[in-house]
């Protein structure tokens, strides 16, 4: 009986020591930051190419700004998608952070009134002399919070598109040479296959296979197509001439066998690490891909745009935001300021991802030098087209789920078909 | 009858004081946040900002979402893979363990055997499907790789890439997860029972089936039914297992409802309508815990004291 | 029937009567125990898969694939893993919330059970049905409205909101097992305390809790796993690095379109250590268990 009074005691107590424990933690936020200190958010793994060039950009900062402190924390890219809305919405937002670009992401937060007009910043500070046109796109929304309107409500310090990965040892060893236009991509195909090996990467459960139909229909599209595609200017028909191209041009390499069928269920993770294993000679993805490639594969390798493409899947990178509540808009402009700045600029480059402004003779990297120059290529004549899953909200899992099907012997009509339903139910009203 | 009445419930009073802090902290925690969600049911909001009210809109849209009625059919089956599978092997695992490897082989062979059982229910979810899809990769996973080295080549699949597989699947795994919750409670429930009933039994000569039957189930029958309902209620709310081994699909083949108020809330920023489709979720479930706990109190009345 | 129920409640001396047993080992029960061990090795692929990545550097992951052997013991991954997200501070967090609300929880299903299972008030059946409506909504349902509350009552980005809001929602649980137990308590006991001249709260914790010890540990444990699991509502409220939980971390390692699946393997080993350190150490009690039917 004792013993019980005892144990209850105990328990009473060690309930108090939580909670006063738990108190105190929570009291010491309310403090802190009063302009002495930069509240800075990214999700990049240290060891990425922006990684390593923001990491050198908050050194500089310090340098350059006596007696403030940069309070970097790295976040889950997770955690910043699902609450963002929320976090900028309450007084613990950041001062500066990173900030998907697209309709539904940053679009969707300055609609919401959650993000700094940066325009006159942008024209003060020059940025829009550093980005090219067609790199500025997702940069600035309309009150609708559209893509390409007229604000500027995010900057981007790197871009992104996709490149097919060359593993030039398989090519050598099954006697094929690397294609430079799309009729030599299938032939080149059509010898592995003929040699029993796949020749494409692939992954159904992921972005990857409907990166494939989007570029297909690419190649038979233009640009007012794909303005009205991602940004409704004109009437969007799943069963146009590109659209059906493509669809049934993916279906058909499942068919040829250029695409293994039972890639249906794998994730871009799978996909990505197949192929740096050496067991398939072509990866067509993102430049996201390249420091892990340079980093990890044991082959010679080399990346070149999709075959023939005048148009290919890409964008501006992920945007620096300043949140509405942020307390030292100034100080965030700076550190913005300082990432756009040569040498920043530079070590992006040479780490392997692609940046905006920086300067060509530094990059010393002679694949690094290619990415960069293949780029400057295609967003000088206007060739990046965004991505297909953009549009609407929860589109990219309608795209998986759709292109999954068509992997799995649905008809292309029906598919579009279907996906046409969910695009026209999901357009901004 | 009446003094002994009024007696009663002044009694009766005394205890509704222990209530007072469950009650209070349930209505700040579950009953206003519960009663904002059907408000913004009835609102089209992206989470910020002022709601606007649409009156029955949502649900309105809801009736005729066909995809969303369809996934409640996979339902039935994850309820299979969650909530029946893992309660049947977790019975026969809790009985198989407590009467024979426990009154053999000592009882710490069987609380190891059960540890290993458990752990599963212990490794994040996330970890857990990457794991499983390393596991079930078509090309060189290692569930056909096995069936391979077996002889069995002719059956190796891509196991969560063929819509005829894919829900199969996925219910393994979920079953792989579940099984230790039962377990552990239904062993423990088990060390109340006397073993010299089993040893008499024993003596009598009846079979393991028999014991099972007649001294094992009977006995834990409150466990079986706390197990069925928490894992049947559990299946209904499923999702994280699915998002992170198919993200529902292939081609939507293994969809769940709970998927589709995910969905709505974070990624398409549509809080109204995933309000709506919580709310259903959540009177269904209900419904479902009323029924079951009318059944529950029926049986444990009737149950021989 | 009383003379079980102390038996049961003090660790009751079986060992010799268990070595009397055991010579009478047949063929069949070794067959059993081999397939009951082959069984739970088969559990156990999924951990040995998860341990060789973690030993694996990301070059040996990429280019021999997941499920090939590690080459040797690499702890790179590991230490890389805790010098980025602060992981010792993370652990604490973790510790705390968990414990926390392992503990109130536990606290707080016992006096909800204790109305419902002994006080037999009216319309219990109702009253838990509303009770376990913690369990039954579904969470995300649940993440606007009180993110909203929480900012008004200044705790969000706090531990002690996420601890408030699982002591209720893991509470609900503790209240429908306890209450089933406490339903089959046996009332001479009670009326014999009550003769004592024992009040009702001292019949609470003197004569009741005693009883359901070994179910309170049991509930201790689930609470304590699941609280330690939750990954939606930590990860929309524990917005500071400083308040960060195990589960919440480990999300920083899943990029927006690359995983680290290295370092994601040796992380997740790394969190799931307390847990199964938490299970072997009420291994024991757990053992003993539910004793709701010791009463009958």
């Amino acid at each position: 009986m004792i013993k019980a009074g005892r144990s209850a005691a105990v328990l009473a107590a060690l309930a108090a020591a939580a909670l006063s424990l738990t108190a105190c933690g929570g009291d010491d936020d309310g403090g802190g930051s009063g302009g002495k200190e930069l509240k800075l958010w990214h999700y990049e793994s240290p060891d990425s190419a922006m990684g390593k060039a923001w990491n050198e950009a908050i050194k500089e900062f310090e340098a350059t700004h006596p007696g403030v402190k940069v309070k970097f924390e790295e976040k889950g890219f997770e955690q910043i998608q699902k609450t963002a809305p929320m976090v900028l919405n309450s007084k613990d937002a950041p001062d500066i952070m990173e900030y998907n670009k697209g309709n539904a992401t940053a679009g969707l937060l300055s609609k919401q009134g959650l993000l700094t007009d940066l325009t006159s910043e942008v024209t003060k500070r020059g940025w829009d002399k550093l980005i090219s046109p067609n790199v500025q796109v997702t940069a600035k929304y309309d009150a609708k919070g559209t893509m390409g309107g007229d604000k500027w409500f995010g900057v981007p310090n790197y871009a992104e598109y996709l490149q097919v990965y060359y593993n030039k040892d398989l090519f050598k060893k099954y006697d094929v040479e690397i294609p430079t236009t799309f009729d030599e991509l299938t032939a080149a195909m059509d010898k592995f296959v003929a040699k029993g090996v796949t020749p494409l990467t692939n992954a159904g459960a992921e972005y990857m296979a409907h990166q494939f139909v989007y570029q297909l229909a690419l190649d038979k599209a233009d640009q007012n197509w794909v303005s009205a595609y991602q940004r409704y200017t004109g009437k969007v028909d799943f069963h146009d001439a590109a659209w059906t191209y493509g669809a049934s041009t993916f279906a058909d390499w499942v068919k040829k066998g250029y695409i293994a069928k039972n890639s249906v269920s794998l994730k871009a993770e799978d996909a990505g690490v197949a192929f740096m294993s050496g067991k398939f000679p072509m990866m067509f993805s993102g430049s996201w891909w390249f420091g892990r490639v340079a980093a990890e594969a044991k082959f010679d390798w080399e990346t070149a745009v999709w075959p023939g493409a005048k148009m290919t899947l890409g964008s501006g990178g992920n945007l620096w935001v300043v949140p509405k509540g942020s307390e030292n808009k100034q100080l965030a402009y700076d550190f913005i300021d300082i990432t756009m700045k040569k040498k920043v600029q530079n070590i992006l480059g040479n780490a392997g991802g692609i940046p905006v402004a920086a300067d060509p003779s530094a990059i010393t990297e002679p694949k690094a030098e290619k990415l960069i120059e293949d780029f400057d290529g295609l967003a000088q004549s206007g060739g990046l087209a965004y991505y297909p899953d953009w549009p609407v909200a929860g589109f990219y899992d309608v795209w998986v789920s759709q292109t999954q099907k068509l992997m799995n012997g649905e008809s292309p009509s029906k598919v579009l078909g279907n996906v046409q339903k969910e695009y026209e139910e999901g357009l901004p009203k | 009858m009446t003094a002994q009445g009024r007696g009663r419930s002044r009694e009766q009073w005394g205890y509704l004081l222990y209530l007072l802090p469950g009650l209070l902290l349930f209505t700040a925690v579950i009953g206003v946040p519960f009663l904002m969600n059907i408000g913004t049911s009835f609102t089209e909001w992206t989470g910020v900002g002022t709601p606007s009210w649409i009156g029955l809109g949502n649900y309105r849209e809801l009736v005729k979402d066909e995809q969303f009625w369809a996934s409640f059919g996979h339902n039935a089956l994850i309820i299979l893979g969650m909530a029946v599978i893992p309660t049947m092997i977790g019975l026969v695992l809790a009985a198989a363990l407590t009467d024979l490897i426990g009154r053999h082989f000592g009882p710490r062979t069987a609380s190891v055997l059960r540890a290993c059982v458990y752990l599963p229910q212990v490794l994040p979810i996330v970890i857990a499907g990457v794991v499983w899809s390393w596991l079930l990769a078509p090309e060189d996973g290692a569930v056909n790789a096995l069936l391979g080295k077996l002889g069995l080549g002719s059956l190796a699949h891509d196991w969560l890439g063929d819509p005829a597989t894919a829900l199969w699947s996925v219910i393994g795994v979920m079953v792989w997860i579940q099984i230790g919750f039962p377990l552990v409670i239904f062993m423990s429930g088990l060390q109340r029972v006397d073993p010299s009933l089993y040893e008499a039994a024993e003596i009598d000569g009846a079979t393991w089936g028999r014991r099972f039957w007649h001294i094992t189930v009977p006995q834990i029958r409150p466990e079986i039914f706390v197990v069925l309902l928490w894992t049947t209620i559990a299946a209904l709310k499923a999702f994280a297992q699915i998002f992170v081994l198919t993200k529902g699909g292939p081609g939507g083949a293994t969809n769940v409802p709970s998927y589709y108020s995910w969905v709505n809330f974070f990624e398409k920023s549509d809080v109204g309508y995933g309000s709506a489709i919580a709310t259903v979720l959540t009177l269904v479930i209900i419904a479902l815990t009323v029924v079951f706990l009318r059944m529950q109190g029926r049986d444990l009345e009737e149950a021989p004291r | 029937m009383t003379a079980t129920l102390t038996e049961k409640a003090g660790a009751p001396p079986r060992t010799g009567r268990g070595k009397a047993r055991r010579r009478r080992r047949g063929p069949s029960a070794y067959a059993v125990l081999v397939a009951l061990t082959a069984f739970a090795g088969v559990m156990l692929i999924p951990f040995v898969v998860v341990l060789f990545n973690a030993l694996k550097t990301p070059q040996e992951y990429s280019t021999e694939g997941p499920l090939s052997p590690p080459d040797g013991f690499n702890l790179d991954a590991v230490r890389a893993f805790w010098e980025r997200t602060d992981f010792g501070n993370v652990l604490l967090n973790s510790v705390l919330i968990s414990g926390s609300v392992a503990v109130l929880a536990v606290l707080l299903s016992v006096l909800n059970a204790y109305a419902l299972g002994i006080g037999r008030i009216k319309g219990r059946m109702w009253v838990l049905v509303l009770l376990l409506m913690a369990n039954t909504v579904p969470q995300e349902a649940l993440v606007y409205p009180l993110y909203y509350l929480s900012k008004q009552v200044g705790l969000y980005d706090t531990k002690l909101s996420v601890i408030i809001v699982f002591t209720v929602i893991q509470s609900a649980f503790g209240t429908y097992l306890l209450s089933s137990v406490l339903s089959a308590f046996p009332r001479p006991l009670l009326e014999a305390a009550r003769i004592d001249g024992a009040g009702r709260r001292q019949i609470l914790w003197r004569v009741v809790v005693p009883v359901v010890r070994p179910t309170l540990s049991v509930l201790l444990v689930f609470f304590f796993v699941w609280t330690w699991n939750e990954f939606l509502i930590p990860m929309t409220f524990l917005i500071s690095n400083e308040n960060q939980t195990v589960s919440v971390a480990l999300g920083v390692l899943q990029g927006q379109r690359l995983m680290d699946a290295t370092m994601s393997s040796a992380a997740s080993l790394l969190g799931l250590l307390p847990t199964v350190v938490f299970f072997l150490i009420f291994q024991r009690t757990l053992a003993r268990g539910l004793t709701a039917g010791a009463i009958k």
